[in-house]
Formats: C-alpha cells, structure tokens, sequence
C-alpha cells in the first residue's frame, strides 16, 4: 500500500513536471497541425464563415497541378544540392579553420557573421550585389561576365544557391569545428604510427569520429532547405516567372494571396509529410551509421 | 497606528494608480489595419498627429502592413479574432470585403461631401458606400519630356506611332521602355492597363462572361493583343537586366535620359522626383489600335469601416479629420505624390506631368481603373497571370500556355 501511493506519487510528480511541456507542444504544433488537416479537407477560401467540405480532392488536385509540382520539384532541387555543397563547404572550412593558421578566431567570426542576418535582409543584400555591385566589376576588370543570376529561369537557382552558402555556411563550419576539436589527438597519433597517410587519417579517423556532426548537420540543411521561403521573398520574388517559387512560397500565395486557403491547407499538409519522412530516413540511417562507425 | 498608516498608504496608492483613468473618461482607442504601398511609408504618424489635435480623446492604434503581400492575410486572420475598427486599403478592396460583410455601410455620413463624387462612386459596392477613398494615382506611359522634344518625337497615339517612337529612340541608342520585371507586380500593372483599356472600356461584362465560359483568354484576340504589348515593352528594354533590376535603378535609367518611356503609375514621381527634383516627364496613355487609349485613374488609399467595430462615432470623428484637414492632405499627398479627392484640394506639389493629366480629364479621355480591377482580382489571378507572362516572356513557357493558365484560373477570378 505504502509502496504503490509512493509509485502514485512519484508518477503524479513526473507528469506535473512534463505537463507544461505537453500543454506548449498541443498547442504550439499539434492542434495546428490538426487544424491544417482538417482546413485541408475543405475549400475554404479564407473569408467564408462555413467551410465546405470536399474531403481528399485537394490533395488529389497536387498531383495535377503544375505549379505545385513545379514548386516541389524547385524546392528537390535546391534541397538536394544546398545540402550536399553545404555540407562540403562547411567541413571544408572547419578543416581549414582547425589548422594553425594565423587569424583564423577572426576568420571564424566573418564567416559566422552573416547567419546573424535574417534572410530577407540576406536576399536584398544579394539582389543588390548581383544587380549593382558585382557587374561594377567588369568595368574595373574589362571583363564580361554575367553576375545576374536573378535575372534568368537558368540560373537563378545557382544564384540563390550562393546566398545560402554565403549566408549559412559559417553556422554549419561551428558544428563540425565543435567535432573536429572533440576528436581525441591520439587517434592521429596512433594512425601516423601505423603509416596512415593524411588522407587515409581524414577517411579513417575524422569522418567517423564526425558522424554525430554529420547527423546534425545533413538534417539540418536538409529540413532548412525545404522550408525555404523569406530568401525569395527579398530577392526573387519567386521568379523570373515562376523558377525560383519554393514549397512553402507557393503555399503562401495559395491559402492567402490566392485565398485558397483549403488547397494551402493540403499542399502543407503534404510538407510536412515529407519533413517527416525525411527527417525519420535521415535521422535512422545516419544514426546506424554513427553506431557502425 | 501602524496598520491604519498602511491602509492609508494603500488607499493613496490605489487612489494614484485610478486617477488617469479616472480623468481619462471617453478616451477611446480606435484600432487602425493599415495596407501601405512604400510610398505611404509613415503617413500614419501624420494622421495621428492631426486626430490628436482635434480629438485628445481618441487613440489611434496603427499596425502597418505591406499592401501587395500581408494585407489579404491580415484581414483573414482578424476575421477570426476581432476586426480593427478601421481597415485602410487600396480602392478595389471595396468589392472584396464588402461582398463578405466584413465592411460597415458608410453611406449618407457627412464626411462623404468631403471628397469628390468619383471618390464617392469608387467608394461604393452595390449602391451603398463602405470607404472614403482619399488619393488617386494615374497611370499610363510616363515618359522623358526633354528626350522627346530635343529629338522632336511627338506623343503617339496609335500602335504604328508607338512602334515608329520605338525604331527612333534605338536609333538614338536610347532604350524605348524602361522597366523592372523583377518586381513581376509591375507586370500585372501594365496588362491591366492594356484591358482597362482595350477590354473593360469597351465590354464591361468581359470579365463575368470569362467565368461562366462564354469567353477565354486562349480564344480570345483582344487578350492575345494585350499579352503582345507585354511582349513589345520586353523586346524593346534591357532584357538581360530587367528580372534582376530593381525599380530605383531602372527609374534612375528614365530621369538620366537612358531611356525614354515607362509603363507605370503615380507611385513612380516619388522615385523620379527623389532622383532628380527637376526632373521634366509628362505621361500619356499606352496606344492601343484603336487609338482611342485613356489615361488612367485609380483610386488608392481608401478608408474603411469595420461591419464589427463598437466605436462608431471615434471613427465617423477621424474619418471628418481626415477629409477636412488641409495640412494633413497636403503633408500626405506632398509624400505620395498622388492626387487628392478632397473638394477645394489641388495638387499640393510640383507635378511636371500635371498638365498632360489635365488635358485628358478636360477631353474626358480617362477611365476607372476599377473598371477592371473589381473584374478580376488583383491576389491570385491578376499577380498570377502575371507569373505566367514573365515565364512566357523568358521562353519557359509559351504564349498558349500562358493563356491557358490563366483559364484554369477562372474560379479564383472573382473579387
């Protein structure tokens, strides 16, 4: 008797303790989430008092439209390779940074700097460098290079692809930094014993001592990535047209520039099926991998 | 003795903390939505500023939002928690809420004799008054005066004139049209100007028979001309530059004489005049084939009540403040540059291009931009259709395409 009222005690306790949390959670992310779903069966426009159920035909209806698939395939796009580029630009420069090389705190510091800056104000910056300041350049140079990279359906992915790096790069290099500097020194010590050279020590000593970094890191950009939205907003406006209009961009101007806020509903509804899925691939497969190394 | 000083210190206390509010009987706050182009940027403060001189008790409560992109959101979001009392938007905002009830029936109120009937008429949905409309912009083709007279070039008036001012000014090495189609608004704007013009001018149902199927933009001549006066103006600017070009730069290109003509609206004096204050443009309307082209007349910041709003009276108070204070118009319409729809109110600031407006109101060569604009909505067709032209425009999609996107907008068309 005594026994089980302290078990009840010891329960009441850790719930009062993980209730405020549950409450925050419920309200902060799933009772949204249930809303979007259920807004998401509806054609609801954003202004009528009732909400006119269609049941799935929204969610059919991504699959025929082309800007939405448009908008998918844009925002695959930009994922895959803003991660891969990222991730590589980031080690790099973590490996660089690591080094002994004069002034490399200040080095850290610029390269940090830029992610201190919201992102529209990042995609204005670079509106301007693109329009104005770098094609200046050619008339100091001689040279004839095409810098507006907004300017064309061709490239203005690569253009937005340089912001990002510009602006996110450094954030990512702290991480893998943070672990290069927790791989224990021995470790190099014990592979230059047995021969290993610089690069066979990179293969086989930093890389999987760097695979909780890695975890962090790949998921990180990745579910950045999908979610891009506010870098467009102040620079691209989603164009030329429509070639550089991201997921969450054409959500946007769906549910409320468009005022379908039913069909909105749907096509986030499919986001987040797709952060998740990602977020669970990423997250098992890297996991085990970190366990294997 | 103690405990009854401690009462009394509590009772002063309390006493202190009451009294504001106590003296402050009638203070009312007036909670004010406001969708602001750049140009409005701050007119805010003065209006405030004059409904305080007037009427201390009552508090204007300001949030301000970007027109093009937060406004719509904004309303939606309100409409679930509790309208403000006073919505400011642009002219067609009239038809989009007060077709939802989200608007209060203004009409018969005495501030309504403040403005100019046009102003009271654009105000309107269906026979009865729901906002003051306060400034109006003109659009058309602003254009480089000192460009066009150093070379003798005259106003065109037709297509084939337009098209003979074009083949001058590339002989010249100037640039016939300036333009920003980064801004892919600015897109928008000139084909709505063309079908103000060649569509709604003429069939004012146009847009109703678009959405009961009887007419569409693939079959339709009229729009397929429209879409090729896009294609003109982007054939002859700086194609390479204009999607990344923002708009200070390309209107600096005009008042520096490196090009000639740009498609746009009042909004742009303040760029021009900001660049060069002595700055010499006039403005015409964009030729059509007809030659029967009109100037352009928008109704712009335009003040509405809220259908929910308990503070009537408050409100009735700001809106006769701010059709009747001639200083806040004037500090308002110096920073727009925009001309004003209050009676006795003339134009309050240096407009070169003021006298080709007035030339085409005395030929009564202008026309409602609401004519077209409460036919087809600006927020997901409009900006849409748009987004199509550009991608057709930069050889991503085709011309076919692009008509046929905006057919499979037909249900999102209505305001």
């Amino acid at each position: 008797m005594h026994r089980s009222s302290l078990q009840l005690r010891s329960r009441l306790e850790f719930a009062s303790l993980e209730l405020p949390g549950l409450l925050i959670f419920t309200v902060g992310v799933i009772l949204p989430i249930g809303l979007d779903f259920a807004y998401s069966l509806t054609s609801w426009d954003g202004y009528q008092k009732g909400w006119p159920w269609v049941g799935l035909a929204n969610y059919a209806k991504i699959f025929r439209d082309s800007q939405t698939l448009a908008a998918w395939w844009f925002t695959i796009r930009f994922t895959v390779l803003n991660t891969v580029v990222q991730n590589v630009l980031a080690l790099a420069l973590a490996l660089v940074f690591n080094g002994e090389i004069k002034g490399k705190t200040a080095y850290r510091t610029i390269m940090f700097l830029p992610c201190l800056i919201a992102p529209l104000v990042a995609g204005y910056i670079w509106l301007r460098m693109y329009s104005d300041v770098l094609p200046a350049l050619n008339a100091l140079l001689g040279t004839r290079i095409n810098f507006m990279l907004f300017g064309s359906g061709r490239t203005v992915l690569a253009g937005l692809l340089i912001v990002n790096q510009w602006q996110w790069a450094g954030y990512w290099m702290l991480i893998y930094l943070a672990g290069l500097q927790s791989i224990p020194i021995e470790l190099y010590e014990a592979a230059r014993v047995d021969g290993a050279s610089r690069v066979r020590q990179f293969f086989s000593v930093t890389v999987p001592m760097l695979a909780p970094a890695f975890t962090i890191c790949i998921v990180g950009i990745t579910i950045g990535s999908l979610r891009v939205y506010d870098l467009m907003v102040s620079s691209t406006g989603g164009g030329p047209g429509r070639s550089s209009t991201s997921i969450v961009y054409h959500i946007f101007n769906t549910a409320i520039a468009g005022r379908q806020y039913g069909y909105g509903s749907a096509i986030s509804m499919s986001l987040i099926a797709v952060l998740l899925l990602i977020a669970v691939a990423q997250l098992g497969l890297l996991r085990r991998r970190e366990v294997q190394l | 003795m103690r405990r009854i000083g401690m009462l009394c210190l509590t009772a002063a206390v309390s006493l202190a903390l009451a009294a504001p509010g106590a003296f402050a009987q009638g203070a009312v706050t007036v909670k004010i939505l406001d969708g602001q182009s750049t140009t409005d940027t701050g007119i805010e403060n003065y209006i405030s500023a004059a409904v305080a001189a007037k009427y201390p008790n009552i508090k204007l409560d300001w949030e301000v939002v970007g027109w093009g992109t937060d406004f719509s959101a904004k309303v939606q979001e309100y409409m679930k928690s509790g309208l403000p009392d006073i919505l400011v938007g642009k002219g067609q905002d009239i038809a989009t809420f007060a077709s939802r009830g989200i608007l209060g029936d203004i009409s018969g109120k005495p501030y309504l004799k403040n403005v100019i009937d046009a102003a009271v008429g654009s105000g309107s949905y269906k026979g009865k008054a729901y906002g003051v409309v306060y400034n109006a912009l003109y659009q058309g083709v602003y254009y480089n005066r000192k460009l066009f007279a150093d070379n003798h070039i005259a106003v065109p008036k037709t297509q084939a004139e337009l098209k003979a001012v074009i083949d001058k000014f590339k002989a010249l090495g100037v640039t016939p049209f300036e333009t920003h189609f980064v801004d892919t608004w600015s897109i928008g704007n000139i084909t709505m100007q063309f079908m103000i013009n060649d569509v709604f001018s003429k069939t004012p149902d146009w847009a109703d028979q678009f959405r009961s199927g009887k007419i569409s933009y693939a079959s339709s001549p009229i729009a397929k001309t429209v879409y090729g006066y896009d294609k003109l103006i982007y054939d002859n600017t700086w194609k390479d530059e204009t999607f990344s070009l923002q708009q200070t730069n390309a209107d600096g290109r005009l008042v520096q004489g490196k090009a000639a003509m740009k498609v746009s609206g009042s909004w742009s004096i303040q760029n021009f005049q900001d660049i060069d204050p002595a700055f010499d443009f006039g403005i015409f309307p964009f030729p059509n084939q007809a030659g029967d082209s009109k100037l352009i007349f928008e109704p712009n910041i335009t003040f509405m009540k809220s259908a929910t709003t308990k503070n009537s009276d408050a409100i009735d108070k700001v809106l006769t403040v701010i059709t009747t204070d001639k200083e806040l118009g004037a500090q308002i319409f110096n920073q727009t540059k925009t001309a004003s729809t209050i009676k006795g109110m003339g134009p309050t600031f240096s407009n070169p291009s003021q006298k080709d407006i007035d030339a085409y109101v005395a030929k009564n060569q202008i026309v409602d931009a609401n004519s077209g604009n409460l036919q087809l909505v600006w927020g997901g067709f409009q900006d849409e259709n748009a987004k199509d032209i550009a991608a057709w425009l930069q050889g991503s999609e085709t011309l076919d395409q692009a008509l046929a996107a905006a057919d499979s907008r037909r249900a999102n068309s209505k305001p």
